[in-house]
């Protein structure tokens, strides 16, 4: 315990005694005091190790509109051209209409589809009641002046049937089930032998 | 030294007698007799004081409303599309930081990347071959575990850090080098990489300033003109039921019409000009002019004059420094603050 005090370990001079040896002692004495001191140095820095980091290539980055620049990067290829970005994505591209959700079947698939299984699969259209009932009495002008109030009544069945469709007990796969393919008029009927 | 004291005394006893002197006049300014007339001609014109008044009133605006038209402008902007190109110094900078990183890093391990015996992999030997067995694919020969390592420094005119020529180094390094069958491409096999567009469009080359794909690293401003007129903002009067914003948008549909996508950013002005009324003995003879300007961005469209009911003939897409070449001085002024550096 006694060898770990303070006064027993080595001591750096520090610049203000020396200063105060230079001013003040005159150098006839200050060569019986220099003695004194144990310079030792400590070579604190060497013992933090320098961090290993892994190599980094500059790397040209394209974006899906031609757009480049360059980054630093672990990946060894030259060239990353990146196929879905805020360039052409809908969020960041609002008024682009090339990027809404249209259906694209070129293949023919989704028909085949429809035809092997009708149309409850399809995403709902989004139809207002107002958009309905107009609808309902442009059909109702058009099937000619039955009368009046035979115009209204169609108009708010039409109103009615779409509350019925969008209420919240409404579900589109339960119907699917509960009514399946062979009362439905777009299902090819399987052939009897 | 006493006359001094004696006449700055007797300029503040003058000074006390006119209570309506403003503060910073009281305190900094020093009247002599001989020159009141000049001085009061002095705080007028600075004031923009009518004839009859001496003083400027304290309430300034409210008291002379009736002197000034309130008009609504729009300074309409395109975004810069691309950041603008390094200059010399930081191109040097980053090319002696890349450098000096090759002595820092850990080695390059190419089995981490490329599976031995593929296509991949041999690409990859391909090149590094070409390259004198350097990873690094921009720096020039730099070996930097080599003897010469300290070495890392260009000299003047060295043209190794320029940012397209490592451009096209690495675009050129994108090559494909192996052929579809595993082996070596002959040199006629190989694809170039299609390179990416010039920053130079061909509306720059030919400075036709009503394209909005010109000067793509600067921001751009709408300016319009009439017959005879001068090159200026979007603006028109305001009634005075609707608001500055309000205003702005109708403005602009009326100037450049409606096959614009804009967003006006804020419904605060952010610049304004003002033009003084002129009196004749003490009668108003033209109205001043207060022109705040509200800030727009163009996302997609272009303007279309044809059936501008402002009496806009002619628009321009100009940079700040064209706009300042283009524009009448005071009125350059009271905008060029709102405007970005680039």
């Amino acid at each position: 315990m006694a060898s770990r005090l303070p006064t027993a370990l080595p001591r750096r001079p520090t610049t203000s005694t020396l200063s105060t040896f230079n001013t003040l002692a005159p150098q006839t004495t200050s060569s019986s005091i220099i003695p004194t001191l144990q310079q030792t140095q400590t070579r604190n820095a060497t013992l933090i190790k320098r961090p290993k980091r892994p190599y980094a290539f500059t790397q040209v980055i394209q974006l899906s509109d031609g757009s480049t620049y360059t980054m630093r990067t672990c990946s060894p290829h030259s060239l990353y051209k990146s196929t879905k970005d805020t360039r052409n994505h809908v969020m960041w591209n609002p008024s682009e209409k090339s990027l809404k959700n249209v259906e694209v079947d070129e293949a023919g698939k989704l028909a085949a589809f429809r035809g092997r299984y009708g149309r409850g699969w399809d995403a709902e259209s989004v139809v207002t009641p107002e958009e309905a009932a107009a609808e309902a009495k442009a059909a109702a002008a058009a099937g000619g002046k039955g009368g009046d109030a035979k115009k209204d009544d169609k108009a708010a069945a039409a109103a009615a049937s779409f509350e019925d469709k969008f209420d919240s007990s409404y579900d589109p796969l339960g119907d699917l089930i509960s009514s399946y393919a062979d009362n439905d008029a777009n299902v090819a009927k399987p052939k009897k032998k | 030294m006493a006359s001094s004291a004696r006449s700055s005394g007797a300029a503040a006893a003058l000074l006390r007698r006119r209570p309506n002197v403003c503060a910073s006049c009281r305190t900094t300014q020093f009247l002599r007799p001989y020159s009141v007339a000049a001085e009061a001609q002095a705080t007028a014109e600075a004031h923009h004081l009518k004839p009859t008044q001496s003083e400027p009133h304290v309430p300034f605006t409210v008291s002379r409303k009736a002197e000034y038209r309130i008009r609504s402008g729009i300074i309409l902007s395109r975004a810069p599309l691309l950041t603008r190109p390094l200059t010399p110094f930081e191109n040097s900078f980053f090319f002696y930081q890349k450098r000096l990183n090759e002595r820092l890093t850990t080695e390059f391990r190419h089995s981490m990347f490329f599976k031995k015996d593929t296509a991949a992999d041999l690409d990859w030997r391909i090149k590094l071959e070409e390259r004198g067995g350097l990873v690094a694919k921009e720096l020039g020969r730099y070996y930097a575990k080599g003897r010469n390592a300290w070495n890392d420094e260009l000299l003047v005119g060295s043209t190794l850090s320029d940012e397209n020529r490592i451009r096209e180094t690495l675009l050129k390094d994108a090559e494909l080098r192996v052929t579809e069958d595993g082996e070596k491409a002959k040199p006629d096999e190989i694809v170039p990489v299609e390179k990416p567009q010039p920053r130079i469009t061909e509306s720059d080359k030919k400075n036709d300033v009503q394209k909005l794909d010109r000067k793509l690293d600067q921001t751009l401003y709408l300016v319009v003109k009439r017959p005879g007129g001068e090159w200026q903002f979007p603006a028109d009067d305001m009634s005075t039921e609707e608001n500055l914003h309000q205003a702005a948008q109708r403005i602009l549909d009326a100037a450049a019409g409606p096959n614009m996508n804009t967003w006006i950013v804020g419904r605060v002005p952010v610049a304004h000009h003002v033009v003084q009324p002129t009196f004749e003995d003490s009668s108003l003879v033209t109205k001043g002019v207060k022109t705040f300007f509200l800030k727009g961005r163009i996302m997609a469209g272009q303007a279309d004059l044809k059936e501008s009911t402002l009496g806009y003939r002619e628009f321009k897409w100009l940079t700040k420094d064209e706009l300042k070449e283009l524009m009448p001085e005071p009125y350059f002024k009271s905008v060029r603050n709102m405007m970005a550096d680039r």
